[in-house]
Parts: C-alpha cells; sequence; structure tokens
C-alpha cells in the first residue's frame, strides 16, 4: 500500500481537500515544496494567557501558523488558522501573531500576505484581548496595502470565515473561496438565537450555505476567485490574485464604496440568495447549488460582480 | 348454544359504529377522533404504528384527543415508541400497559414515566419477538397504520417505508381486528398494492405527510481516524480471513468507515467480490460509493432513508423494489435475513463489561431493543453451512467432530475504547443492570449477550472471543484491547501478551495495519457532497446534511 507521505507534493496537492486538512498541510502544500519558514513556531510555546483559567487545552502555535515561502519561486508572507483548535477563534497570542506578520509585510512592501481564513470568530475566553486584536489587525491590514502590499484571504476551512474574521476578510485586497468555504460576520446560530428561527434556521444547512458559502459569495462579487476544494486549486487562486490586484489607493476605495452601493440597491429587498440569482439572470437560479466546480465558475465567470476596479 | 364467532361480531360492531362517520372508508381528518372513539373500546390491544421512519402521526394526535369516559386504560402494543404523543397517551390515562421493541428519541423519558409508575410495562422486546406475539398472544384488536396513498377502496401503497406495515395488518386483520389507515393522499389508482383494501377498514387523508426521520445517514465528514484505523482492523482482522459476503452493519460511525473503505482499503487487500456483497441493511447512504464500485450486488432492507428513493429506484439490480420501481422494505423478513441468512453482525454500542454482554442502556435512558439483538445473536436454529460460519465454528470448538458441530454466527463489537464525550467503552458493571435494580425488572436490558459475541474491535487491536477457553482468557482479551480505560489498564500484562501470541489479540502492526495509515484520504467520500457525486446526482440528501 501506498503511504500518502510518498506521494510527490504537487499530486498531493491535488487530492487533497482543503476544506479537510490541517493548517500545517494546507501551507506545507500551498507553497513550493520544503519552501515554508515559521515565525514563532509551536517549539516556542507562545501560548494563550488565558486559556489555563478556564482549564482549558492550549496549543503550542495558539491555533495559527504564520511564516514565509514561496509561490512559484517567489516569495510570499503566509498565515493559516487551525479551524480544529477551539474553531481557529482568535485569542491575544493568535492576533498577535497576525498582527505582527502584517506589519512585517508592511516595511518590506513588496512581498504578498496570503491569510488562509478557518474561524468562528473571537474566543469567548478571551473576548477582549481578541476583540482588540481583531481591530488591531484591521488596521494593519489597510497600513499594509496602503504601503503597496497585496494582501489575498483563502477561505475554505471547516470553520469557514466568521465574526472578526469576516471582517478582517473585507478589508483584503482579495478573496478566494471554495463551495464548502463561508464568509460572514453573524454565524447562522446567533442570528438564529437573535432573530428567531423564522428569521434564520441554522439547522437548514442549505439555507445556511446559499446565504454564506463559497458559491453565493463569489456570484455577489464578495469573493473574487471560486476555487475548487483541493489544495492546488487554492495555489492556483492565490497566484491568479497576486497576478491581478492592482494599485490600492483612494480611487479603488471609492469604486468599491460604489459597488457595495449599487449591491445594496439592487438586491436589498430579496428575500433569499436564489432571489439574487434570479435577478442576476440566472436560468434555474435554484439548480446553482448542484453545479459541479468547472460549470459553476464559468457561470460565476459569465455574470459574477467582482469588480477589478475595487475593494 | 356456544357461539364460535364472538370476535368477528364484535368486529363487524365497531365497524358498522365507525361507518356511520365515513363516505365509504374514507374519513375526514377532522372525524379521525370521532371514529376513534366509536371504533375502540377501553382495554383494547392497540397497535399505533410507529416505526423506525414512518409515524402515525395524525391518528396519534387523534387517540390523544379522545374523551377518555369512552376510551381509556389501552394496551398499547407497538414496535417504536417515537414521537412525544406516543407516551402523552400514558399521561392523559387513554393507555396503561405498554410493550414495546424500541424508544430511541423517547428513551429518557420512557425511563422516567417507567420509575414513575405512569406505564405498566409488559416488556421491552427484539422486533421479531414483538412481531411474534402479535400472532400469539398480543394480537391488536385495533391497528392504527400509516401509508403513502390509498385508492378508495383502501388498496395501500406504503411508499419505500413499508416497514411494519404488513405484520401488523396481517395480524390485525386476519384476527377479527380494525384497521385504520392514515395516508398522505388519496389516488385513482395506487402505483402498487403494498396492503390489499379487503385488509383495510377505513382511511384518514392527512392534512400533511407523514414525519420521516433521516436515521441512517452518516455525514463521511464527521468520520475519524480513529474510526478509520478500527474499520481497517475489521476488514484486514475480521472479514477477510473470514471471507464474510453475507452481513449486517449497524448504523454507527464506525461500520459507515467500513462501507467507505470497501472501495478504497479493501480494493487494495484484493477483496473485491470475496466480501461483503449480500446484505441485510437500510439504504445508507454511505454504502454508495462501494455500490458504484461493484462490490455489493444485493440488498434488503427493514425500511428506506430519506433521500435515496431515485437512486434506489436506478439501482434495482442491488436492491428490493416494487412494479412500480420504488423500494419494498419489511422489516419483518429482513429481520429473519439478518437472523438466519446473515453470516455476520458488526455494531458499536456504548457499554462492553467483562464478559462481552453490551448494553446501549445508560442510568437515566432505556432506548429498548429495536432488531439488534436479533442480528447480533447466533441464530440456533440454522442449518445451512457457509465458510465464515464452519470457520468459528471450528475456532470455537476445534476438537469436536466436523460433522455434528455447530457454526457460529460472527458477532462483532466495534469502537473506539473512548467514546463520545471520551465515555469510556469498557465498564466493569453494565448500568443496565443497575437499572434493572431500580426498576425490579426480571431481565437487565442487555442487547447482545457476551456469548453471543465473537470478536471485540478496537483502536488498540482485536479480540477473537472465539479462541477463548476459559472466563479468565476471554476477560483478560477483552481488557487486552480496551485502551486506557480502567478496564484496560487492569490487564494482566503477561497473560494478554501469552493471547497475543496465541492470535486471540490481534495488534494492528500484527495485521500489517500501521495506525499512521488511517488517514481519511482512505474515503471513498469524505463528505455528502462526495455521496451526491457518487451517485450521479440521484442521492439527494436532506437539508441538514448539506454543506453547499
Amino acid at each position: 500500500m501506498i503511504a500518502t507521505k510518498d506521494i510527490a507534493p504537487a499530486e498531493r496537492a491535488r487530492s487533497t481537500s482543503f476544506n479537510e486538512a490541517s493548517a500545517r498541510t494546507r501551507l506545507e502544500l500551498l507553497l513550493d515544496a520544503g519552501s515554508l519558514v515559521e515565525f514563532i513556531g509551536p517549539e516556542q510555546r507562545e501560548i494563550s494567557p488565558h486559556l489555563k483559567i478556564f482549564d482549558l487545552p492550549e496549543q503550542f502555535d495558539d491555533g495559527i501558523v504564520i511564516g514565509h515561502g514561496r509561490l512559484d519561486g517567489a516569495p510570499v508572507f503566509v498565515a493559516a488558522q487551525e479551524g480544529r483548535f477551539m474553531g481557529g477563534a482568535f485569542g491575544e497570542v493568535h492576533g498577535a501573531k497576525l498582527t505582527g506578520l502584517l506589519r512585517a509585510a508592511r516595511e518590506i512592501g513588496t512581498i504578498p500576505v496570503l491569510i488562509l481564513f478557518d474561524t468562528g470568530g473571537v474566543r469567548l475566553q478571551e473576548a477582549n484581548a481578541g476583540e482588540l486584536a481583531i481591530a488591531e489587525i484591521m488596521r494593519a491590514v489597510m497600513e499594509a496595502r496602503n504601503a503597496g502590499v497585496k494582501i489575498i484571504g483563502l477561505i475554505g476551512g471547516r470553520s469557514g470565515c466568521y465574526g472578526g474574521g469576516g471582517l478582517i476578510a473585507g478589508c483584503c485586497s482579495a478573496l478566494a473561496v471554495s463551495e464548502p468555504g463561508r464568509i460572514a460576520v453573524s454565524g447562522p446560530e446567533v442570528i438564529e438565537t437573535n432573530r428567531g428561527v423564522e428569521e434564520f434556521d441554522s439547522r437548514d444547512r442549505a439555507l445556511v450555505w446559499r446565504t454564506m458559502g463559497g458559491k453565493h459569495r463569489r456570484l455577489l462579487g464578495a469573493a473574487d476567485v471560486f476555487a475548487d476544494d483541493t489544495v492546488q486549486d487554492f495555489r492556483e487562486a492565490a497566484l491568479e490574485l497576486i497576478g491581478s490586484i492592482g494599485a490600492f489607493d483612494l480611487d479603488r476605495l471609492k469604486a468599491e464604496q460604489v459597488r457595495l452601493a449599487d449591491r445594496l440597491r439592487r438586491f436589498g429587498a430579496c428575500e433569499d440568495a436564489i432571489d439574487i440569482w434570479t435577478a442576476e439572470g440566472i436560468a434555474h437560479a435554484e439548480a446553482v447549488p448542484e453545479l459541479p466546480a468547472d460549470q459553476f465558475i464559468a457561470l460565476a465567470n459569465r455574470i459574477g460582480r467582482a469588480s477589478r476596479d475595487a475593494r | 348454544m356456544t357461539s364460535w364467532q364472538n370476535n368477528r361480531v364484535a368486529r363487524d360492531a365497531r365497524i358498522a359504529a365507525g361507518a356511520a362517520l365515513a363516505r365509504g372508508k374514507v374519513v375526514e381528518a377532522r372525524d379521525a377522533t370521532r371514529l376513534l372513539e366509536a371504533v375502540l373500546r377501553s382495554g383494547d390491544r392497540v397497535c399505533l404504528e410507529g416505526d423506525n421512519q414512518k409515524q402515525a402521526d395524525l391518528l396519534s394526535r387523534a387517540l390523544l384527543a379522545v374523551d377518555r369516559s369512552k376510551v381509556n386504560d389501552l394496551h398499547m402494543v407497538q414496535s417504536g415508541v417515537v414521537l412525544p404523543e406516543h407516551l402523552d397517551l400514558f399521561d392523559r390515562g387513554v393507555a396503561k400497559k405498554l410493550d414495546y421493541a424500541y424508544s430511541g428519541p423517547q428513551s429518557a423519558r420512557i425511563a422516567r414515566m417507567l420509575f414513575g409508575g405512569k406505564i405498566e410495562l409488559g416488556a421491552v422486546h427484539t422486533y421479531l419477538e414483538l412481531f411474534a406475539r402479535y400472532f400469539i398472544d398480543l394480537t391488536p384488536h385495533v391497528a392504527l397504520i400509516a401509508a403513502a396513498s390509498a385508492d378508495r377502496e383502501g388498496n395501500l401503497y406504503t411508499g419505500p417505508n413499508t416497514e411494519d406495515t404488513p405484520t401488523v395488518v396481517e395480524a390485525t386483520a386476519f384476527k377479527d381486528g380494525v384497521v385504520i389507515a392514515q395516508v398522505n393522499e388519496i389516488v385513482d389508482q395506487v402505483p402498487r398494492v403494498d396492503i390489499p383494501a379487503d385488509r383495510v377498514h377505513f382511511i384518514v387523508k392527512s392534512d400533511k405527510p407523514f414525519f420521516v426521520e433521516p436515521l441512517f445517514t452518516r455525514d463521511p465528514a464527521a468520520i475519524t481516524e480513529g474510526q478509520i484505523l478500527t474499520a481497517m482492523l475489521a476488514i484486514k482482522g475480521v472479514y477477510a480471513p473470514y471471507g464474510v459476503q453475507r452481513l449486517n452493519h449497524g448504523i454507527g460511525f464506525s461500520t459507515a468507515a467500513i462501507e467507505l473503505l470497501l472501495p478504497t482499503y479493501g480494493e487494495r487487500l484484493g477483496l473485491k467480490g470475496r466480501i461483503a456483497t449480500h446484505f441485510a441493511l437500510n439504504p445508507h447512504p454511505a454504502l454508495i460509493p462501494a455500490i458504484e464500485s461493484g462490490w455489493v450486488r444485493q440488498i434488503h432492507s427493514f425500511g428506506s432513508e430519506v433521500g435515496m428513493d431515485d437512486y434506489i429506484r436506478a439501482r434495482s439490480d442491488v436492491y428490493f423494489t416494487g412494479p412500480d420501481g420504488s423500494l419494498r422494505s419489511n422489516r419483518a423478513f429482513c429481520q429473519t435475513a439478518g437472523l438466519y441468512a446473515c453470516d455476520m453482525f458488526i455494531g458499536s454500542t456504548l457499554q462492553i463489561d467483562l464478559q462481552g454482554n453490551s448494553s446501549t442502556v445508560t442510568a437515566s435512558r432505556i432506548a429498548g431493543f429495536g432488531g439488534a439483538p436479533n442480528m447480533g445473536a447466533d441464530a440456533r436454529g440454522r442449518r445451512h453451512p457457509s465458510e465464515p460460519w464452519l470457520k468459528a465454528g471450528a475456532e470455537a470448538d476445534p476438537d469436536g467432530s466436523a460433522l455434528m458441530r455447530r457454526g457460529r454466527k460472527l458477532v462483532v463489537q466495534i469502537g473506539e475504547t473512548f467514546g463520545d464525550k471520551n465515555v469510556p467503552l469498557f465498564v466493569e458493571k453494565l448500568d443496565a443492570i443497575e437499572l434493572a435494580e431500580k426498576l425490579k425488572l426480571d431481565l437487565a436490558p442487555v442487547m447482545i449477550y457476551g456469548d453471543d459475541v465473537t470478536h471485540i474491535v478496537t483502536e488498540e487491536g482485536v479480540a477473537n472471543l472465539l479462541l477463548c477457553r476459559t472466563a479468565l482468557e476471554r476477560e483478560q482479551a477483552i481488557r487486552g484491547v480496551a485502551g486506557y480505560t480502567d478496564v484496560g489498564r487492569r490487564r494482566d500484562h503477561a497473560m494478554v501478551a501469552r493471547l497475543r501470541e496465541c492470535g486471540v489479540i490481534c495488534r494492528p502492526e500484527d495485521l500489517g495495519i500501521n495506525p499512521l495509515d488511517a488517514d481519511r484520504s482512505l474515503l471513498a467520500a469524505r463528505s455528502i457532497r462526495d455521496l451526491v457525486r457518487w451517485s450521479g446526482g440521484l442521492y439527494a440528501p436532506p437539508s441538514k446534511f448539506r454543506n453547499w
């Protein structure tokens, strides 16, 4: 029997589900083979100062891997959240590592940053520190972009990209998302708890995905590229975005404002994602969730509202 | 003069009383309670069809609403106590006594009500036992059943979830009982006749389709590497050496992992066609990749599963289907098939003791037995030989005469040493025994008796209990695969080592399995989405299982 470790890296990247892989596996297979160099790795044991108070297990990397590596030979900074540790939630150390990475990118100014989001938001157990971290990261993202850094979010993990993660994603230069990936601020259960099951039934997973899932986000233009759920597809998506992101300036921010205002005007009254897709002129909109990746990508490229001038 | 047809006269009187509310056999839903008041007599034995999946929910609500002065002290004889209304009947005093088989979703409440004396318990049965008693001493006076559609004569189409209906109707209609069916729709012609009209006395059209729960769908995304390892051990350590072709699977994640490893790991081991070809099994979505890869020749089912209808229809070579193309299931026949025509049962449980007895009862829950005890028991009446059965028999009794020796069914318990919420699988004393003491039951509710269990598979290895010659060896074989549970840590290391030397215990390395190879990439499908893809879009999973 062939063990997975004996298969060539590119072949592994093609056969490994991004959704299922750990943060480390995602980075290992996303970057050029052997190129990842980690900052503040688990051997340094920078653990959360808060979790032990709650008698909760810590992780030596506090649930995020940061470092640098190469993508098709060119240098990149990378950060990957581990969705299997506390749902990838932001804590004090976790957040500080990402902030530091973004500030380093700002200082250098030319090396793009890939953020592999996989998060439910802020850790409840260190809420104040986590919320502060979100604010710091958002600022660091904008400062880095202002210094000329391209910042790309890759979203396809099991925990999705929720809460503060959704806010940070909204600040990035561009996003790539896969079908199981989800992007939002309030999660399904939060909406149901606050607004009632009539407003949003969190157990209706088809509803959850057509409201927050990768396909809808791509069609709305919230994500720029749709990737099939393999690490190789995300690698190619990252390369495509690095090559296509334009300069960041006031005109771009204004274009983004116009894009969002237009979206709200056109779809603000829609009750369901299917109404939006129908309004976009998609025939058989109800069949969108069932479309295989290649057909969906063709559809999204035809009508997807991503604008290369905005963001 | 002695009358020998009192029951028939009484039945005709009941039907006449009900007929006043009916047009032909059809009664409006709003008159359902009045119909029941007309037909039922206090103290009747009533089967309120509660299957695994198909629930006579409208009739349950109608029965709950009867005037207690007219109808009370009923004796409920039904396989499944599933809906809250099934127990509300006892709270209201409409019903008094209960004989049943399974109470999954109501297991906590039924335990409280038994303890509080609200319910007079006859017995908790296995399905086959209760069905058997329908024909001997628990024959229903009235059966309240559920079907998908009826024509105006009363021919019923049950849909793919035929389940218990033919058995209940057989016992009731042919022994002077009254059969009342709730149906989702009344049509000119039913797609096929599952129950002939002359066995059905009244039809009530329900305002909404009967309740069906997807009970057998296991999301591959939730299968852990520990479960994959136990599945690899089972395939290589039990399925392969015995050549198990005819079998029944439980409904847990460990057996779902086995189903998903057949086309990958099983294929690499060269086992296709040699194992897992004929099943007594519900239409598990997790089996789709194995079916599509040509592993599975035939499946007979107890009931159906939500979302599988189109797939089954398109794969009639594998499933039993009617002339209309849809699945025909039958719990009584499938239970019999599992008992007599399968060489192996493999399933998970919640607790295993030092003798190998297992139980899904915990201190506060009585889930009942359902079908597992029939699947997971040696069939003493079996007479046909097969290779796995003879091999297991020879292992248990190597010195006996080959011509006189009984074969043995393989009864395999599979699970991780620490289960859900890190609760240990192995215990010194079953909670079932404490419960029996508390409720003063004659029998502790044991799901599978230790003397029927032949193998236990955990991530630590396979224990072959057939090869144990003494109670002490058996206990140490069980401790020897119980990992770091208290039971496992109290093992006699020297004896466990000896048992390993003589092949009673096989560790992963003894079977040539590297635990690090137990990776999710081995699963033929890693998500519900993958299952849909395997099915060519024919499987339509319910929304709660989607992530797209």
